[in-house]
């Protein structure tokens, strides 16, 4: 990073943010040494901007306003708003060993244990107890892709008074023909989603911009442009990328979607695979196993997929919160772009195979396997994500008769390093690998 | 014999009417939510019974497939299904009520299958964009129904049964109601009973029995010694002799928040308008459980008017082991009960009853508690 540029972030990342921001401004400086002596790519830059964001919205007195990991931003940010997603808590400190003081503090209060509540959301309630949760101005939650979350979210509300805003996620899907299909859908989304913009135009006191909303869901699409291009490099042979990199796209999008930022950031991501793939080059050298992972990745190790890669010459090509499957849709006409919207609630990352009947995760995780080549797949399932652990059997048993493909399942925790350690996982994938795989 | 006795009698999964129901040639239907209109099957002349599961000993099949951390009520049902203890079913109806529900329904489908299977979507919060879309969901059911069992489900008979439920409504209401007498006619213990009987027979000798039972204890005086009015509130318990554990140390439950209580009847239907608007109005809006991601005040009011109107000394919380929804929950109704200075118990339990003796332990001290203040 330019030294100009590093002190021009760290200049910004001083003076006091308040108590309740103090852990996102460690976070911030964190994030900033830790690439001072790389080179700044959209995708850092991206980050940084977007957490230096809330303590300047503090100043200038504009709203901020908190949301979960599986919803993308944009229509805050066509009202001039700030969101934060809040699980860039659990997720930016697992890494550091620092969500565990806050979930010990979690179980001392008695709320939820490892196994029943979700972590991803579970340190909220030991910090704010603490007093070192950020209080945004406004919360907004979905009723998916679990109860954890909502009840998680719910509890926030209560305990720090914050005026809330909900949306009810249906079962059914849109763009499947079958059982499960339901034209109604794409409607009670977009009622749904004008509740939600009088709701935010009632509590800022402002009209949505409609040029403004627009200009956004145009930055949304050309970003998810980007990632369809990206996601199709990624079936090449040897991945043109290494097992981290789709995880750019995710941050992207759930961070700072509809935004230049996004927009910069996917296409750089873009732009490297595609030249990856010209020159030959792989994101992992001599690949020899490429590996779908439809989970999420194990926060509190991250330099598990790293090592997989090198003890193992094996790319983990999918995660299931990086594998963005949001498509680019029609946005000529503010209904189409209520209509986006809506298809991009409904299909967001974990929302999209999720939310409903166990088909949705079956179908994306066969036609994965399939179209990109993979050697095997590996479920890392967190014990309190009831709904997706248990729908890791039958996947598994799907994935077994149609592909061949082997599966290893295994429970975990990804924000706490005691409940299952790094040294266990590691034993089992390599037992997998060494023994089933190769 | 004693009309409880009629009552306890539907215990076993397959009863004497079911029995009966199956022998005229008509299908009986397992569905799984206190959200799930019951009045549409009845309507359709279908028999719902409300799915339990208490004859399951071990879940070997449920942990493999719904994993060792999920709650036990839905491994054990997914045990039952496999083992075909529910073959006098013709089909089961389900909703998103939880994340370990929803699953239950797709393992099911793939491992245990019934010979008709439907998932209704019950939105997650009330607005009035939800509640229309609730009775878009009602009106699939409705036409689901009509389509598999060559049913015609009318207005007419739709309001029909709405009135026959809104009796057993009434009934229930008018049962409770004695219950805040001084000395309560009838136990905790007894109520589950009925509730659960109500939810595994024909809704007409349900309303026949229970008015029977309300007339025969309307003009009994109880003779009953209790040591304190307690109320219990959380997850699916459909098992009386939990109740009864708590009852035989002294602590008389005389009100509850359950969904095989007052969740399930306390709120009436509007006869008058719409039988669909009516429904979806119902039961989107009743007194709620946890899975309604914006009902916690309304939760907490009514848990505080019960505590006032039945005079109530302590509450019991209990959860199901691996409850999402109620873990967090009772996390709040306890610091508001703390709050209140109102006594509560935390108990966390499985599915079926087991660690009786840590429990009794527990309450009998709970009970001393009580008794100092």
């Amino acid at each position: 990073m330019d030294i100009e540029k590093f002190n021009e972030y760290k200049k910004l990342t001083r003076g006091n943010w308040g108590k309740d921001l103090s852990m996102l401004k460690m976070m911030t400086v964190g994030l900033l040494n830790q690439n001072k002596d790389e080179e700044l790519t959209p995708i850092i830059e991206g980050l940084l901007n977007y957490l230096l964001a809330i303590p300047k919205a503090r100043k200038e007195g504009k709203k901020f306003i908190m949301h979960p990991f599986n919803y993308g931003p944009e229509i805050f940010y066509a009202m001039d708003m700030v969101p934060l997603m809040q699980e860039t808590y659990s997720v930016g400190l697992a890494p550091l060993g620092l969500n565990e003081p806050y979930l010990d503090l979690t179980n001392k209060i008695g709320y939820g244990d490892n196994p029943t509540v979700c972590n991803a959301q579970r340190p909220l309630i030991g910090s704010y107890i603490q007093g070192v949760a950020p209080i945004p101005d406004l919360l907004f939650f979905l009723s998916t892709p679990c109860n954890s979350l909502a009840m998680t979210y719910q509890v926030f509300e209560q305990l720090a008074s914050i005026p809330t805003f909900k949306i009810d996620v249906p079962y059914w899907t849109y763009n499947k023909v079958g059982e499960f299909n339901d034209n109604k859908v794409i409607d009670y989304m977009v009622a749904q989603i004008k509740d939600l913009i009088s709701w935010l135009e009632q509590k800022t006191d402002q009209k949505l911009n409609l040029e403004k909303f627009r200009k956004t869901m145009g930055k949304v699409n050309q970003a998810r442009q980007y990632i369809l291009e990206f996601n199709e490099l990624l079936k090449t042979v040897p991945c043109p990328v290494n097992s981290q990199a789709a995880m750019g796209n995710f941050l992207s999008m759930v961070g700072y979607g509809g935004t230049d930022m996004a927009v910069n950031s996917t296409k750089y991501l873009r732009d490297t695979a595609a030249n990856n793939v010209k020159e030959g080059i792989s994101g992992v050298p001599d690949e020899k196993i490429r590996i779908a992972w439809p989970y999420t990745h194990i926060f509190f190790d991250g330099d598990l997929l790293t090592w997989i890669e090198e003890t193992f010459q094996a790319v983990v090509i999918m995660d299931l919160l990086g594998f963005y499957q949001v498509l680019p849709h029609d946005v000529s006409t503010t209904e189409k772009c209520y209509e986006s919207l809506a298809k991009g609630t409904l299909d967001f990352s974990m929302i999209g195979t999720c939310r409903g009947p166990i088909e949705y995760y079956i179908d994306f995780l066969l036609d994965y396997v399939k179209d990109y080549k993979i050697d095997c797949v590996i479920m890392p399932m967190q014990f309190a994500c009831k709904h997706a652990y248990s729908m890791a059997r039958v996947s598994s048993e799907a994935v077994r008769e149609e592909t061949d493909v082997p599966v290893y399942i295994f429970g975990c925790d990804p924000y706490d390093s005691r409940e299952v350690t790094s040294e266990s996982i590691r034993g089992g994938i390599s037992d997998f690998i060494t023994q089933v795989v190769l | 014999m004693p009309i409880i006795e009629e009552f306890k009698n539907t215990v076993p999964l397959m009863n004497s009417w079911i029995e009966s129901w199956k022998n005229e040639g008509k299908k009986v239907l397992g569905y799984f939510c206190s959200y799930i209109p019951e009045e549409i099957f009845h309507a359709a002349d279908l028999l719902p019974i409300r799915m339990r599961a208490r004859e399951c000993s071990d879940t070997p099949m449920g942990d493999a497939y719904m994993t060792p951390t999920t709650c036990s009520y839905t491994r054990c049902c997914l045990e039952l299904a496999n083992r075909k203890e529910y073959k006098f079913l013709d089909g089961i109806v389900s909703c998103n009520t939880c994340d370990q529900i929803r699953r239950l329904y797709d393992n099911i489908r793939y491992k245990a299958p019934f010979p008709y299977h439907y998932i209704m979507g019950v939105p997650g919060n009330v607005s009035d964009t939800t509640i229309d879309w609730f009775k878009h969901e009602i009106r699939k059911l409705i036409e689901h129904i009509e389509n598999n069992f060559s049913v015609s489900i009318t207005d007419g008979k739709l309001k029909n049964s709405i009135t026959v439920y809104n009796r057993s409504r009434k009934l229930l209401r008018d049962l409770y109601n004695l219950r805040k007498q001084e000395k309560p006619p009838i136990t905790g213990t007894n109520i589950l009973n009925i509730i659960t009987a109500g939810t595994s027979i024909p809704r007409e000798q349900f309303n026949e029995l229970l008015e029977s039972q309300l007339s025969q204890i309307s003009k009994e005086n109880s003779s009953s010694e209790y040591r304190s009015r307690l109320m219990i509130i959380g997850s699916l318990l459909d098992e009386p002799e939990y109740i009864e554990i708590i009852e035989n140390l002294g602590g008389l439950v005389v009100t509850d928040s359950l969904c095989l209580g007052t969740r399930y009847f306390w709120d009436l239907i509007d006869e008058t308008t719409n039988p669909i608007d009516a429904l979806a109005e119902r039961y989107l809006t009743k007194v709620s459980c946890p899975r309604m991601t914006d009902g916690y005040n309304q939760r907490e009011d009514f848990m505080m008017d019960m505590i006032k109107d039945f005079n109530v000394d302590g509450v019991i919380l209990q959860r199901m082991k691996f409850c999402a929804l109620w873990w967090p929950e009772i996390f709040m109704l306890r610091n508001k009960l703390k709050e209140a200075g109102i006594p509560s118990l935390e108990l966390e339990r499985e599915y079926i009853l087991s660690g009786a003796g840590a429990m009794k332990t527990r309450v009998q001290t709970f009970m001393e508690i009580l008794e100092t203040r």
